[in-house]
Parts: structure tokens; C-alpha cells; sequence
């Protein structure tokens, strides 16, 4: 076979030129990625600003009936009295009612506690399906336990008590993860699982493009009547499938390294919790090797299926479930603090999210991460192996199993009939 | 006659696949000829009679079942990288990259066709000069009318000098004036000294271009010679008639074959 280095970068030129004149490769392989979490951070910081300032916004209109109301609350010495407009009950039904249509956010029932004489047993109506109505009850327990403690207080003070007498526990937290360290847990979380997603992204159209759009638009067989030998061609499209995965990929982590600190830390920050988003520059080689291992294999799997394909529909069909396939080992993972041990390092795709995820955090299982990318390793060359056995078969290229995976099995690996002639495309 | 150093010889080519509803299918049985040095050769046949997946064969585009060809010296099945530098490939099937212009279209085919490099650019030129390219250079193939796009196909067939052209059902699609400026250009490539294999199922075609013509016929060579020479071997002077007259029984002529056609897509479309 007449292999050429030279053919493999002409067409890859071809291809990379052809496919950045191509509005949905640049959108998925490269905007997308990009743009992805600046945008959606933002979206996300302005919805949680927006509904934050309404909530603040609003009074809370209670109905109190039964045992009169404690003097503290009457006289509105509690933090969030202001936000609170007493009416006038209008009984439970009515006021049940009233809560139904929106018009009062809380009614509230005072009865004599049977167990202790003095003491109030409130009972609350609300509705939990209305924000109003859900932040009303939230105010009105935060009052109750405010005037609970304001008792506390009165009654100690009659005994002669200090308030540290009562209290018997104190807490007091203390957390020996720097903000660095918490930044780059939470960064592990999300960094690597969602770079598995942009690599699936940004190699799903070329994948589809170099393949069944090929097809598709009728140049399949100018590409394969050219001097350059199959090899070369396929080489050519593997490695223009995989840098758009891989770029998807980087482009995504870029972003992410740039957009986190600047929109997840300052509003964390409101909520008390000091974070330094930073990823290290130690984790950076390992996460552009686990990048660039997992789009070449994602690559070569999305080919296979893709060169079965006719239309670019087809081929979308067909590489739906590599989606759900590569997501699965991703859930496995997600959401949880397991680090990367000899075993998981067996588990394609999440033995690369835990060694990234491992990295961001500065720990490095050094047997572990080489096993890792042994393993990983090996799923690219046994995909590359699978390629070469596929292709080996003429009506692949010539596209005769009308973009149907399971007619190629069943014809070609199940049945007998595999070892007969191809069957000719067109003839 | 076949000669050693004839640019095309084929010799026993056959292709047999296999489809579910049909069984084994034979499309090519067996064809053998040659064709010489500024020649221009015709294959004529109907639809399914073996003509595309014998030019397929040629342009390895499929490997054969049984039998060689030789391109240029160069064996279809053992040396398929080295045929396809000497052929020029057009077809109705073969588009081009629409998102490529014009120019980069005929330079990528130079290039991966092994031109030498330091001539590629007088050559594109060379190529966009004589196809009346120029206005249209630097736009994007997918932009063009097809009468465009039929020129600039022809330029990225024949960019790289090839020896051997092979033209597929070239008019297949073009309106009559494209149709018209494909065959004076294949005409043309005769005057050049290269050799054209020249598909078709239009008779009028293959009187105006070809030297020799081949009849096929359910994937079968059923003659062999030029049109004088199947004039003179049958006595009848229209292709047409001459066609018929090898392909049907004498007494059932067009229609019987007309009904063979039919139930061979009908078997197709089950299939």
C-alpha cells in the first residue's frame, strides 16, 4: 500500500479548509466550546441576581389568627419585620382560599400548647407550588425561632443566667482546605466531565462530514479516485476528526479556566464562601494528554459507525448512541469524591476523568495514572484495529448497507454468507 | 486485437456480489478489450448492463472478482496508487468539494495527483485559462451554475496530465448546450494524444465521438469494433439498429428488451 505523509497532509488541509467554511462545524467544534460558559454563567448569574432581587423585594402578607400575637412580633422588633404585613384572618377556609388564589401568602393558626401551659403551637398553611407563599412560611419561621431565643433570653435574664450558661454547645467551624483547594474540587467536578462532552461535540461533524457528507454531496468517489492510497485518505479524515475533537475540547477547558473565576468565585463569595478557582499548571500536561487520548478514540468510533451512513441524517442517527455509550462512564464518576485507584484506571474514559480530576487537586497516583493511560492506549489501537477490519470490506466504502450498522453485522459477521462477494453499490 | 503496449488492456474482468433478494449478481462477466493511444473508446450498453461497475473496476474503485486490467502498464488489482496517477476519472458521480473555489479545487488535485509540485501553479493557470475559469477562480464551487462546475471538473480531470480518461456517463444531468461543450472537449483531449474510455447510453454520443465502441449487455462484451466495422458485420446502418440487433432476439427487438430492463429494477427495488 503506496502510504504517504504528503497525501495525509494534503487532505487533512482539505478537510480542516473545507470544514472552517462550514457554519454548524464552526458553531459545534468551536463556538460552542467557547462560548459555552461565559454565556451560560452569565445567563445563570443574572437569573439568580434577577430572582434574588424580587424575592427581596416583596412583603409577605400573613393572616395570624387564634392567641394573640407575641408582643416581639407585634411590635415588629424581628430582622424581617418589615417585610411582613399582618391582615386581618378571614377564617381557616377563607383563608385557605385567599392562599389558593394568590391573594395572602400565609395564614397562620395560634393555639395554646396542651403540653405546656404559655407556650403558642403555630400552625402554618401555605402553598409550597408558590415562591410568595413558600418565602412568607420562610420568614415566619425564621421569626419564630428568632423570638424563641429572644424568650430564651428574657428568662434567663429573670434567673440571673448568662446566655453562655444555656447554650451548653457552641460550634465553630474550621476548615483546613485553603480556597485554592476548594476551588479545585469544584473545578474537578466539572472540568473534566464536561470536556468529555465538547470533545463528543466538536468530533460529531466531522465525523459525519468526513464520512456520510461525503457521500452525501457526491464526492466520495472523487476523494477515493485519487493517487493518494486509502490509508492515506482515511488517516487524513481520522486526524481531522480528531483535532476538532481535541480543539472542542482545549477551547471548552480555556474557557472554563477563564469564566469560572471570574463568575462562579464572586458569587460564591456573596454567599461566604471563599474560592480560588485556579487550575494548576502541573495538571495542564495530563489534561491535554487525557484530551488528546480520548478524542482520538472517541474519533476512530464515531468514524466507524459514520462510514455506514448515506445522508447526514443518517449519520447523526447512527452516532446518537456513542453519546449515551461515552456518557455512561462520565456518570460513573460525576458527582462523586472517589480518586483514581488501579481499578478505575481500567475503566475507559472515567479512568481519564479521575486522573485530570486527581491532577486539579494535585494528587498524582503515579502507578495508577500510567496504568490509566496504558489502558487508554490500548482502547485506541483496538478502535484503529476495528476501523482497519471494517473497512477491509469494499461495500463499506461504497456505502451498500444503507446507513445500517446492524444489516453490516448480521450480513457480513454473522452469516455464512460474510466470506461471499461484496455487494457492489450502484451496480 | 489486443497489444502489449496498448495504454488500456482488459482482460477477463468479472464482478459478482452478492444481494439479498437477487443471490449472486453478475455485473461484469468476463469483458475484455483494449484501447489505443489517441483513441477514443466507447462502452454503450442500457442501464445495468455493466458499464459503471466495469469503469469502477478500472478506477479500482472496486477490486474485481476475476480477471486484470492494465492501465498505463499498471495492474488494476496490484498496483491500484499507480493506475489512478495515470487516470483522469469523470462521472456524473464524482462531484466536486463545495466548499473549495475553483482554484484550490484544481490545485488540490494537481498536488494529490502527484504533478510536480513546481510546475502546479503555471499549470492551474494553464488549466483556468483554457476552461474560461478566470471569473470565477476564487469562488466557491458550491456558488457556481452547473455549467460552471462542469468545467472546472473537466480542469481537476485532466490537471494532472493523465494519459488515460475515463468519462462515466459524463452528460448524464447537463442541459443540451453543457452537453454539447463536454463532448467538443473530449474531442479535444483526442487531438492531445490520450486515451478516453467513454461511457454512455446515448447512441448519437458515441457516433460523434467514439473510434471503437464496445456493446455490453448484461455485464457480457457482445461486440467489439468501430461503428463502420459493426455497420458492415450486421448491415444495418443505425446504431440504434445495431445495437438491438446484438442485444435481443431477432423478432422481439426493443420491447422484449425494455421488459428485461424493467423486471431487472423491479428485482432491484424488492431488493
Amino acid at each position: 500500500m503506496d502510504f504517504r505523509w504528503q497525501d495525509v497532509r494534503l487532505f487533512y488541509v482539505r478537510e480542516v479548509r473545507a470544514a472552517l467554511r462550514e457554519r454548524s462545524i464552526w458553531v459545534n467544534s468551536i463556538l460552542i466550546p467557547l462560548l459555552l460558559y461565559p454565556v451560560l454563567l452569565w445567563v445563570m448569574l443574572m437569573a439568580l441576581t434577577f430572582a434574588q432581587g424580587q424575592e427581596e423585594k416583596f412583603v409577605s402578607r400573613i393572616a395570624w389568627a387564634g392567641e394573640a400575637r407575641p408582643a416581639a412580633l407585634e411590635r415588629g422588633e424581628l430582622a424581617d419585620a418589615a417585610k411582613v404585613e399582618w391582615v386581618k384572618s378571614g377564617g381557616e377556609e377563607a383563608d385557605r382560599q385567599a392562599i389558593l388564589a394568590e391573594q395572602l401568602d400565609l395564614a397562620v393558626f395560634a393555639k395554646p400548647d396542651p403540653a405546656f401551659a404559655g407556650n403558642l403551637r403555630l400552625e402554618l398553611i401555605y402553598d409550597a407550588a408558590k415562591e410568595r407563599s413558600a418565602k412568607a412560611r420562610e420568614r415566619l419561621r425564621a421569626a419564630a425561632g428568632e423570638y424563641r431565643g429572644l424568650v430564651l433570653e428574657e428568662q434567663a435574664a429573670s434567673r440571673a443566667l448568662a446566655p453562655a450558661v444555656w447554650q451548653q454547645v457552641h460550634l465553630q467551624l474550621v476548615n483546613v482546605s485553603t480556597d485554592r483547594e476548594k476551588g479545585a474540587f469544584l473545578l474537578g467536578l466539572i472540568a473534566p466531565m464536561v470536556m468529555v462532552i465538547m470533545i463528543l461535540m466538536g468530533a460529531l461533524y466531522p465525523a459525519i462530514d468526513s464520512t456520510a457528507g461525503e457521500r452525501e454531496r457526491s464526492t466520495w468517489e472523487t476523494t477515493f479516485t485519487t493517487a493518494a492510497s486509502k490509508a492515506s485518505i482515511l488517516t487524513a479524515k481520522y486526524f481531522y476528526v480528531a483535532s476538532f475533537g481535541l480543539v472542542a475540547g482545549l477551547l471548552n477547558l480555556a474557557a472554563m479556566a477563564i469564566t469560572i473565576p471570574m463568575v462562579l468565585g464572586p458569587l460564591l463569595a456573596a454567599e461566604g464562601e471563599d474560592v480560588a478557582f485556579r487550575i494548576p499548571l502541573a495538571s495542564l500536561p495530563l489534561g491535554l494528554l487525557a484530551a488528546a487520548l480520548l478524542s482520538l478514540a472517541l474519533s476512530a468510533l464515531m468514524m466507524i459507525l459514520a462510514a455506514f451512513a448515506r445522508t447526514f441524517k443518517e449519520g447523526q442517527a447512527l452516532l446518537g448512541p456513542v453519546f449515551f455509550v461515552s456518557f455512561l462512564p462520565v456518570m460513573l464518576v460525576s458527582g462523586t469524591d472517589m480518586q483514581l485507584t488501579l481499578g478505575w484506571a481500567l475503566v475507559p474514559i472515567s479512568n481519564l476523568i479521575l486522573m485530570f480530576r486527581d491532577a486539579i487537586s494535585g494528587i498524582y497516583n503515579w502507578p495508577a495514572i500510567g496504568l490509566a493511560l496504558l489502558a487508554q492506549v490500548a482502547i485506541v489501537a483496538l478502535c484503529l484495529f476495528l476501523a482497519r477490519q471494517v473497512i477491509r470490506f469494499e461495500d463499506v466504502l461504497t456505502g451498500s448497507y444503507g446507513g445500517n450498522f446492524q444489516r453490516f453485522l448480521k450480513e457480513r459477521l454473522l452469516s455464512r454468507r460474510g466470506k461471499q462477494p461484496a455487494k457492489e453499490h450502484g451496480a | 486485437m489486443s497489444h502489449d503496449d496498448d495504454p488500456v488492456r482488459v482482460l477477463g474482468l468479472s464482478k459478482t456480489f452478492y444481494d439479498e433478494g437477487r443471490g449472486e449478481v453478475h455485473a461484469a462477466r468476463d469483458v475484455s478489450f483494449s484501447c489505443r493511444r489517441g483513441e477514443i473508446f466507447g462502452l454503450l450498453g442500457a442501464n445495468g448492463a455493466g458499464k459503471t461497475t466495469t469503469m469502477r473496476m478500472l478506477s479500482t474503485i472496486l477490486q474485481p472478482t476475476a480477471g486484470d486490467a492494465f492501465l498505463a502498464g499498471h495492474s488494476v488489482r496490484s498496483e491500484p496508487e499507480q493506475v489512478r496517477r495515470k487516470l483522469g476519472f469523470y462521472s456524473a458521480s464524482t462531484a466536486l468539494y463545495p466548499r473549495l473555489t475553483a482554484r484550490e479545487t484544481i490545485e488540490f488535485f494537481a498536488r494529490i495527483n502527484r504533478y510536480p509540485e513546481e510546475k502546479v501553479k503555471a499549470r492551474v493557470d494553464e488549466m483556468i485559462e483554457r476552461f474560461s475559469i478566470g471569473p470565477f477562480a476564487n469562488a466557491r464551487v458550491e456558488k457556481l451554475s452547473s455549467g460552471m462546475k462542469q468545467k472546472v471538473s473537466i480542469a481537476r480531470t485532466l490537471v494532472h496530465d493523465p494519459p488515460i480518461l475515463i468519462f462515466d456517463e459524463p452528460t448524464v444531468g447537463l442541459d443540451v448546450l453543457n452537453a454539447i461543450g463536454l463532448v467538443d472537449n473530449v474531442k479535444t483531449l483526442r487531438q492531445e494524444g490520450k486515451t478516453v474510455l467513454y461511457s454512455t447510453h446515448i447512441m448519437s454520443e458515441v457516433e460523434k465521438l467514439c473510434d471503437r465502441v464496445a456493446i455490453l449487455h448484461g455485464g457480457r462484451v457482445l461486440a467489439c469494433d468501430t461503428i463502420e466495422g459493426l455497420r458492415a458485420s450486421t448491415g444495418r446502418h443505425y446504431l440504434e439498429d445495431i445495437f438491438v440487433h446484438f442485444v435481443a432476439d431477432e423478432g422481439a427487438g426493443a420491447r422484449q428488451l425494455l421488459a428485461e430492463q424493467e423486471q431487472r429494477e423491479l428485482a432491484n427495488l424488492k431488493a
